[in-house]
C-alpha cells in the first residue's frame, strides 16, 4: 500500500509539475467555456420563445438534454485526447530513462505499480472533469434544475474516463516511446466504440446481444439519460480491471526478457 | 548472504552467463571484475530480482529471490548502469522517494536521508534537480539511493563510471567506509578499483568464472612469476638451453623479434628475442643476464617485469588460446 501510494505520489507530483497539465487544461477550459456559453445562449432564446408560445403553460426545453447532455459529451470528446497525453508517460518515460529499474528492485510488486500508477493518471484526468464541473455549478446561479441526471451524467462520464486511462497506461507500458504511447493510445480509446458496430456484422442473436453488452455507447448513453444501471457500472469496471490487468503482466514480463 | 547456484542466463543460443556459482559472505566487499559484456549486469540484475535467470537458483539472507522477491528486495540497495533518477526531482525528493519506496519506517525517512545525503556528500546540491546536476553527481544520488534505505546487501554496478579522479577516490573511500557495514558486490572493469576496495575478487570472462579468490592469493598466484624479454644478437643454439637450466628459471621460449612487430626491417631481423618466465626473484634476472653475456650472444635489450593484477585479468580474460598458455607455463 506504501509502495503504492509513493508512485502514485511520485507520478502524480511530476504531472502537476510539467507544463503539459497545465496546457491541457488551459486549452480544455478554453473550448468548454466558448462551446457551453454558445449552448447556453440558444437554450435561452428557445426558451423565451417557447415560454411566448406558450403564454405560461409548463413544459419547454430541458435544461438537461440541451445543455448540459452536449457539455458532457463535448467534456468526454476532448478527455479521449487529453487522458492519451495524460497517460502516455507513465511507464513509457520510465523505461525510457531506465528509472524503471528503481521500480522494479524495489520491494513492490507489479500490482502495486499499476495500482499506483493508474491512481496517479486517474487522480488528473478526475481533476480536469471536476474542472468541467464548474460550469454546471455556475448555471445553478441563473437556474433552478434537477441534479439528479446530472450527477448520473457524470458518473458515467468518470468511469468511461477511468477506462481511458487504464487503457492509456496499458499502451504506454507496452513502450518507450511516448509518441508511440500517445497514438496507441488515442486509437484503442476510439477503438473500443466501435466494439458495439460489430453487433451489425454478426448474424446469431447471441453474438449481437453480446456486441450490444459490449457497446460503450449503449452503456453511456445510459448515464446520459439520468441512470445509473448496475449492468453499466460493472461493464465499465471490467473494463478499468481488465486494463490494469493486462498492464500488469506487461510489468511482470519485464522480467522475463 | 549471497548465494548463487549454477545459474544461467540465456538469450535463444547465446548464453549471457553460463552455470556460476559463488558466494559473498556477510561483511565482505566483493569486486566483480570482467571485460565489458562478460555477465556481470545481468548476474546483478538476476540477483536482484530485476530479471528471472534461465535456470539456476539465487539465495540472499535466506529468501529465494524468486520465491520471495519482496523479500530481497528489502535488504538490497542496487545501483545499475545508468542511475535511475528522475531529473523533475530535487536530491532531497528523490531520497524520499526511495526512501518511502524501499518501505522504511515512515519515522526513520528523515534521518536516513539526511545521512545517505552526508555520506555521498551531496549536501551543497541538495536542493537542486537533478535534471541540472552533472554526470559525476548524478551518479552519486544514485549511489546515495541505494544506500538511503541501510540495506545489508549494497550491489553496484560500475560506480564509478564517469566520475572525475577526485570523486572516484572519494567514491572508492565511501566504499570502504561501508564495507563494515553492510555486505558490497560491486562490478568494475578497472582493476584498480578492485584493489582500493575489495577483499575478494570474482573474475568472470564471457559468462563464466575464470578465477575466484582473495585479493592477496590472486597477487600470490602471480607473485611468484616474473617474465623477462632479452634480444640477442647472435643466439648460439645452446643460448636457450643454457637460459632454461639456470635457478629460478621457468621456461624459455623464442620469440620472433621481427614478427612481433617491436623491431623493424632488416637489422631487427638479426636479432633474436627470448621469453623467459621466471621465479619472479631479482636474482634470476642477475644470472639471466650474466648468462647472456657470458655466452657471448650480443645482449642488446633486456626487460623485467613482474606480473600484476593487470596481467593476472588480461591472462585470465584474454582469448581461450591465451588462456591455455597461461597454464602450461
Amino acid at each position: 500500500m506504501r509502495g503504492t501510494l509513493a508512485i502514485a505520489g511520485k507520478d502524480l507530483r511530476s504531472l502537476f509539475y510539467s507544463p503539459l497539465f497545465w496546457v491541457t487544461a488551459f486549452l480544455l477550459t478554453l473550448i468548454w467555456s466558448g462551446m457551453y456559453h454558445i449552448s447556453l445562449g440558444e437554450f435561452a432564446q428557445r426558451a423565451n420563445m417557447a415560454r411566448m408560445q406558450m403564454q405560461g403553460a409548463e413544459g419547454g426545453p430541458n435544461l438537461h438534454s440541451e445543455v448540459f447532455t452536449r457539455h458532457v459529451a463535448l467534456v468526454h470528446f476532448f478527455m479521449i485526447l487529453a487522458v492519451a497525453a495524460l497517460t502516455m508517460r507513465l511507464f513509457a518515460e520510465e523505461k525510457k530513462q531506465r528509472t524503471f529499474d528503481l521500480l522494479l528492485t524495489s520491494p513492490v510488486t507489479a500490482t502495486q505499480i499499476v495500482a499506483g500508477k493508474f491512481l496517479a493518471g486517474l487522480a488528473a484526468a478526475w481533476s480536469l472533469i471536476l474542472l468541467s464541473l464548474l460550469y454546471p455549478l455556475a448555471t445553478m446561479t441563473i437556474a433552478n434544475f434537477d441534479w439528479g441526471p446530472l450527477a448520473a451524467a457524470y458518473i458515467g462520464l468518470m468511469l468511461l474516463v477511468a477506462c481511458y486511462v487504464a487503457v492509456g497506461m496499458f499502451a504506454s507500458s507496452l513502450t518507450e516511446s511516448a509518441v508511440l504511447a500517445v497514438v496507441m493510445a488515442l486509437i484503442f480509446s476510439v477503438g473500443i466504440w466501435f466494439v458495439g458496430a460489430l453487433s451489425d456484422a454478426v448474424d446469431s442473436p447471441a453474438m449481437v446481444a453480446l456486441f450490444e453488452h459490449l457497446s460503450i455507447g449503449n452503456h453511456f448513453s445510459d448515464f446520459m439519460r439520468g441512470g445509473v444501471g448496475v449492468a453499466s457500472v460493472v461493464f465499465f469496471l471490467s473494463m478499468i480491471f481488465l486494463n490494469c490487468f493486462l498492464t500488469q503482466r506487461v510489468v511482470e514480463s519485464s522480467r522475463w526478457r | 548472504m549471497i548465494e548463487v547456484r549454477d545459474l544461467t542466463k540465456s538469450y535463444g543460443q547465446h548464453k549471457a552467463i553460463d552455470r556460476l556459482n559463488f558466494s559473498v559472505n556477510k561483511g565482505e566487499v566483493v569486486g566483480f571484475l570482467g571485460p565489458n559484456g562478460a555477465g556481470k549486469t545481468t548476474t546483478m540484475k538476476i540477483i536482484t530480482g530485476f530479471m528471472a535467470p534461465s535456470s539456476g537458483e539465487v539465495n540472499v539472507a535466506g529468501h529465494d529471490v524468486f520465491e520471495d522477491p519482496v523479500e530481497v528486495k528489502k535488504r538490497i540497495g542496487y545501483l545499475p548502469e545508468t542511475p535511475p533518477v528522475y531529473g523533475d526531482m530535487t536530491v532531497e525528493e528523490y531520497l524520499r522517494f526511495v526512501a518511502n519506496l524501499k518501505g522504511v519506517e515512515r519515522a526513520r525517512v528523515p534521518s536516513l536521508v539526511a545521512r545517505a545525503i552526508e555520506k555521498t556528500s551531496l549536501g551543497d546540491v541538495r536542493r537542486r534537480l537533478i535534471q541540472n546536476l552533472s554526470k559525476g553527481f548524478r551518479q552519486r544520488v544514485g549511489i546515495s539511493g541505494a544506500l538511503v534505505s541501510d540495506p545489508e546487501i549494497l550491489i553496484l554496478d560500475e560506480p564509478t563510471v564517469g566520475l572525475d579522479p577526485r570523486q572516484v577516490a572519494e567514491i572508492r573511500a565511501l566504499i570502504k567506509e561501508l564495507a563494515g557495514h553492510h555486505t558490497i558486490l560491486l562490478s568494475t572493469h578497472i582493476l584498480p578499483e578492485v584493489q582500493a576496495s575489495c577483499s575478494r575478487i570474482i573474475i568472470i570472462n564471457r559468462g563464466k568464472i575464470v578465477a575466484e579468490d582473495s585479493l592477496g592469493g590472486i597477487t600470490q598466484r602471480m607473485a611468484g612469476a616474473g617474465r623477462v624479454t632479452i634480444k640477442v644478437r647472435r643466439s648460439p643454439p645452446s643460448l636457450a638451453e643454457g637460459l632454461s637450466r639456470l635457478a629460478g628459471v621457468r621456461g624459455v621460449r623464442a620469440s620472433d623479434a621481427s614478427a612481433n612487430g617491436r623491431g623493424h626491417g632488416a637489422i631487427a631481423a638479426l636479432h633474436s628475442a627470448f621469453e623467459i618466465e621466471t621465479d619472479g626473484g631479482e636474482d634470476a634476472v642477475e644470472r639471466i643476464a650474466a648468462h647472456v653475456v657470458g655466452a657471448g650472444a650480443g645482449l642488446v635489450d633486456l626487460r623485467s617485469e613482474s606480473a600484476d593484477l593487470e596481467n593476472v585479468f588480461l591472462q585470465l580474460t584474454s582469448s581461450e588460446e591465451q588462456q591455455n598458455q597461461g597454464v602450461e607455463s
